[in-house]
């Protein structure tokens, strides 16, 4: 294989599985409520730089990994209680939400700012570091690049399975299609929402540290660009699908880097946003979205 | 409600008295300050600079009190504003500085885009402005270098023009070359003149030029678009965060050319974020604190720095050898405020035009950027080739150190 395009393939479906990770995370809150936590960048930023600050305090690195994950998840149910159930309570449509978790995301980053420094910190080596590489038919592939597409897609699958075979997924389903009618039927609906923006959390905090390793740097304004681009993951896989916003984070990805490599790197970005309004014009419910009904 | 007695009115008449008379003793003493302002990158990600330039700003000043002030009079950083380098916030505090008319002398904000973005507004004003830090020859030079230059603005930058001169010296001896930089006035001009600098030294030159977003988080399309030209050599045009992206990319990709970087580029931020692999990177820096002995100059402004800082982020972790960086980061910034000063002292007067006569007659002043900084009506840069020097990062005991090679 042509070393230019397969370095161009590994790397693109690498960024690519950290976009469906946040694509993921906002499916998430997007199936329980119908809205988006914009916040989700600062999320990742945090606890990116919480891992850096715990481990500098001499927490081994799982110990720091975990503790930030704590964090997050835990930042998860405050957005949920106090920027999204306000907003949702106010009625009429309100999009209250996307003014709420947007500020909600820069006070974060103010906050890791002030705490923190505003410098770029540099992010250890959580697996492997940026000189291990396995060789595969004669191509140098690097670990930390696998490393990230497998647990992006493991993770991915595994929550797959999870709403489609346990009773829990099976009630996510239920909260997704109609709140009123589950809440009717017994099913604890606020308490999945509070679980859909945990999980939410913990997938942007997965996602933070994996991007951070590969980048090597850390700073408050990290995030805010992965989590647009995960935005167009989703809205090019289809909103609500877990299969979706793999395949939209790949193509995402993949699309991209082919882009920037064959014909410019001044369009890499350029392109996802033509494929998000592409997408948008052509196929709104995505590539393995349905198309949204509503009854009168 | 409080009454007052007879007794009071008496001390608050008694008082006001006080007051008006002491006002205008206190309004003489603001007025006999001789006041310096400036506007840079206090906070944010690029605070490193803007932080930098403050600190030497303000070990000047204390420097110039503590030696009895300058023609009796003491000297002040009475506007120090924050942009974080934002050019839009920088026009806000540049117009701010402005106003305030007991302001003589300025700095420049710390960067091309904030320093291009006030330029002109200072050049309609008159009053001497100092440049520390942005690169780009047009803040000096709007016409071109072989044109006069702003009347008013002065410089002791690294300015692109020098740097790609250094740079490509030693990128001459490549043939095939990788240029990849920032996509802000400082990445796009440095990449031009390095361009045109190698192939006016060597014809047979192929050079491959990307360009990057300031904290893209990925990079791959750029370098292997780079590697796919076979580059034998890369040179990096940016800031240490983004570097860092670069080199542990590269690592990731198996490149491996003899690297080069900018001044702006082997900051601490690179050496952090890259850690081991930033080991061969060459640059082209302020050859001043490389230099052993170093100049008086150069060993006074270190010894005032660790004294007030101690070894901190912009000195590095040791004592006796400084990072090379804090010339550009703190340095220049003591240089331009010392300028000022002796220009006011020589001119015995605050006006622009005895302040700005005498900048063009500074003659071999001794600083931190260069041991012998002057300008003339025409040259209103100081820094030479000569005052850069090529630098290799090498480990010694465990650390990561810049060596002086050329």
């Amino acid at each position: 294989m042509d070393d230019f395009f397969f370095s161009l393939v590994l790397a693109g479906i690498s960024v690519g599985s950290v976009y469906a990770l946040i694509a993921l995370g906002l499916n998430l809150t997007f199936w329980t409520t119908r809205t988006l936590n914009f916040g989700q960048g600062s999320l990742m930023m945090l606890c990116a730089v919480l891992t850096v600050f715990l481990s500098s305090q001499g927490l081994a690195m799982m110990l720091a990994v975990i503790g930030s994950l704590l964090v997050v998840a835990a930042l998860g149910m405050f957005v949920e209680r106090f920027a999204i159930r306000p907003a949702l309570a106010a009625g009429g449509g309100s999009m209250g939400w996307v003014v709420s978790t947007l500020g909600f995301g820069i006070v974060l980053q103010g906050v890791a700012a002030k705490y923190f420094g505003s410098q770029a910190m540099a992010f250890p080596e959580v697996l492997f570091t940026a000189q291990d590489y396995v060789t595969v038919f004669g191509q140098h592939v690097s670990l930390q690049y696998l490393v990230v597409l497998a647990l992006s897609v493991s993770l991915i699958l595994l929550l797959e399975l999870f709403v489609r075979k346990t009773v829990w997924g099976q009630a996510v389903h239920a909260v997704s299609h109609d709140p009123e009618l589950a809440l009717v039927q017994g099913i604890p609906v606020r308490l999945i929402v509070l679980g859909s923006f945990i999980a939410s959390s913990l997938l942007a905090g997965v996602a933070g540290i994996l991007s951070a390793q590969i980048g090597g740097t850390v700073d408050p304004a990290f995030g805010f660009d992965l989590v647009l681009l995960g935005f167009v993951a989703g809205v090019l896989g289809g909103m609500g699908t877990s299969l979706g916003a793999l395949a939209g984070g790949l193509a995402v990805g993949l699309i991209s880097k082919l882009v920037g490599g064959y014909i410019s790197t001044a369009a890499e970005h350029a392109i996802a946003f033509a494929l998000l309004m592409a997408m948008l014009a052509l196929r709104p419910q995505g590539l393995l979205g349905r198309p949204e009904v509503s009854k009168a | 409600m409080a009454r007052i007695g007879r007794r009071g009115f008496g001390a608050l008449a008694l008082a006001g008295a006080a007051s008006g008379l002491a006002a205008p003793r206190v309004a003489r003493g603001q007025a006999t300050t001789i006041k310096f302002g400036f506007t840079a990158a206090l906070t944010g990600p690029f605070n490193e600079f803007g932080e930098g330039i403050r600190r030497g700003a303000e070990i000047a000043v204390e420097e110039a009190n503590k030696a009895g002030g300058v023609n009796g009079r003491r000297v002040e950083l009475a506007e120090v504003l924050d942009d974080q380098l934002v050019p839009d916030r920088a026009v806000q505090n540049m117009r701010r500085i402005l106003d305030n008319r007991e302001i003589v002398g300025l700095m420049a904000p710390s960067g091309s885009g904030p320093t291009l973005a006030i330029v002109d507004m200072v050049q309609a004003d008159g009053r001497p402005i100092i440049n520390p830090q942005a690169q780009t020859p047009t803040i000096v030079y709007p016409n071109g270098p072989d044109r006069p230059p702003r009347p008013n603005v002065f410089s002791v930058a690294i300015s692109n023009t020098v740097e790609s001169e250094k740079l490509a010296a030693a990128l001459a001896g490549f043939r095939n070359i990788g240029i990849l930089h920032e996509s802000t006035g400082y990445g796009v001009t440095g990449a031009q003149l390095v361009r045109a600098e190698i192939q006016a030294k060597r014809r047979d030159a192929r050079i491959t030029v990307e360009s990057y977003n300031q904290r893209a988080q990925d990079m791959t399309a750029q370098l292997v678009r780079v590697q796919r030209a076979g580059a034998e050599a890369l040179l990096v045009i940016g800031l240490g965060a983004d570097f860092a992206v670069i080199r542990r990319t590269m690592s990731r990709l198996n490149m491996n050319p003899a690297l080069f970087g900018t001044a702006g580029a082997v900051t601490v931020p690179y050496i952090e974020g890259a850690g081991d692999l930033v080991v061969g990177t060459r640059a082209a820096s302020h050859a001043s604190l490389g230099r052993r002995p170093m100049a008086a100059s150069a060993q006074r402004f270190v010894d005032l720095y660790r004294a007030k800082y101690g070894t901190d982020r912009w000195y590095g972790p040791d004592p006796a050898n400084p990072l090379i960086s804090l010339a550009a980061t703190v340095g220049s910034g003591y240089d331009c405020i010392n300028l000022l000063i002796d220009a006011i002292r020589r001119a015995g007067s605050t006006e622009p035009a005895a302040i700005i006569g005498a900048l063009e007659a500074t003659r071999d002043f001794p600083g931190v950027t260069s041991a012998a900084i002057s300008f003339t009506p025409q040259e209103h840069t100081s820094l030479k080739v000569g005052d850069l020097g090529m630098y290799e990062m090498v480990k010694r005991d465990g650390r990561v150190v810049l060596e002086l090679r050329d």
